[in-house]
């Protein structure tokens, strides 16, 4: 008998992975087939000492080495998330502390062109006698510094009571008198000749 | 308690759902971020994994490396893991395809006819069948197999999955599966039968 087309089927049946039909047709054969009964077994056999070579537990020191380097792995992985956490959170902390500056540069209203004469010219207090380069009258006085001028490039000639100014210098500081009603703007304009002066003098709402 | 006890005694896979409930927790944990629910996840399935890759690869080192990386794909495709239904079927298939890889980098398998000369020299015949020598003599029959059948016999014969979840993990037909381990169960028994009976 040639029991070669048996194989199969004995190798699947002696796992049980025959469905019941087909365990029971070779049921049927091993019983008549001395060799194929001795396949079976010998096959049944192989199976169990298989099993039982392979029954060892693992030393759970195995797996605890293989968790160590998983882990190891992983926290190396997420340094580098953490670096850049770190450094947003510096940058953060540095934007928090520049911009309350960085606002003030960028809410100061930009000074309206003025007249290079005007800017050099003291205000109108000049004329009643004051100093003419703003100084405060009294203490307790707020002073603050006048925009610089857009443009500037003439040369003050000797205005009253104060030395030349030259472009670049620092522009005079002025008195503010919050409560005080605006004042008449006097714009002095040079020209080239040294002889004529020409005044301006706006008592408009303020402007 | 009544109640209880007929509930577990007709639910025999209630642990098996528990285990599967803590998985899931473990992953939704681990997605975070959450290296120590990771560390969790890991001990549910280490066994699953280390001697699966053991049996396998055939020694303990290169297990622990197929299972380091086996950990690091899972980590990697935790969002994955999660949408996919059967999570140890998707372990073990990883597993699989971990060690393919080792193995491609290592050498072939051996061919059964030159099996008996790794058999240590001068072993007592008597010694070798019984023991240790019979251990190693089981151990070394898987070497002899290709990896495919290696695989579907230690899934099927040694891990205990039925022919269809190896087909999966092995992403075989059953049809396949069925014919590879037809054949392992054949070369083993050969194998082992021949190198006890040279050794006698």
């Amino acid at each position: 008998m040639n029991c070669g087309e048996w194989e199969e089927r004995i190798a699947l049946h002696a796992g049980c992975d025959l469905p019941p039909m087909e365990a029971a047709a070779v049921d049927r054969h091993v019983a008549e087939c001395a060799a194929c009964q001795a396949l079976l077994s010998g096959l049944r056999q192989t199976a169990g000492l298989l099993r039982e070579a392979h029954s060892e537990p693992v030393e759970s020191a195995h797996y605890a080495a293989v968790r160590a380097r998983v882990l190891s792995e992983l926290a190396g992985r997420q340094r580098p998330r953490w670096a850049y956490a770190l450094l947003a959170a510096a940058a953060m902390l540095l934007l928090v502390a520049v911009w309350p500056k960085a606002r003030r540069v960028v809410v100061t209203p930009r000074p309206q062109p003025v007249p290079v004469a005007q800017a050099l010219m003291p205000p109108v207090s000049a004329f009643s006698g004051a100093d003419p380069l703003g100084a405060p009258s009294g203490p307790g006085t707020p002073w603050v510094r006048r925009p610089r001028p857009a443009a500037s490039g003439v040369t003050r000639k000797g205005g009253p009571g104060g030395p030349p100014r030259t472009r670049g210098s620092a522009p005079p500081l002025q008195q503010v008198e919050p409560s005080s009603p605006p004042e008449p703007l006097v714009v002095k304009l040079i020209t080239d000749d040294p002889d004529v002066v020409i005044y301006w003098i706006s008592e408009g709402k303020g402007e | 308690m009544k109640a209880l006890a007929f509930l577990a005694m007709a639910n025999p896979a209630g642990g098996s759902d528990a285990g599967s409930d803590a998985s899931a927790r473990a992953i939704a944990a681990a997605r975070t971020g959450d290296l120590v629910a990771f560390e969790t996840l890991m001990r549910q399935h280490e066994r699953l994994v280390l001697v699966t890759a053991l049996r396998l690869l055939g020694n303990m080192e290169d297990a622990k490396d197929a299972s380091q990386e086996v950990f690091l794909r899972l980590y990697r495709n935790l969002g994955k893991v999660g949408a996919s239904g059967n999570f140890p079927a998707w372990l073990y298939r990883v597993t699989v395809n971990v060690c393919y890889d080792m193995g491609r980098k290592r050498t072939a398998s051996i061919p059964v006819e030159d099996a008996p000369d790794l058999a240590a020299p001068g072993a007592d015949p008597h010694q070798s069948a019984a023991g240790t020598e019979r251990q190693r003599v089981l151990h070394m029959s898987l070497r002899m197999l290709s990896a495919k059948e290696r695989a579907a016999l230690v899934l099927r014969d040694l891990e205990g999955l039925s022919t269809g979840e190896v087909a999966q993990a092995l992403g075989s037909s059953e049809a396949t599966v069925r014919s590879q381990i037809s054949q392992a169960r054949v070369k083993v028994k050969d194998f082992v039968e021949r190198y006890f009976r040279r050794r006698i």
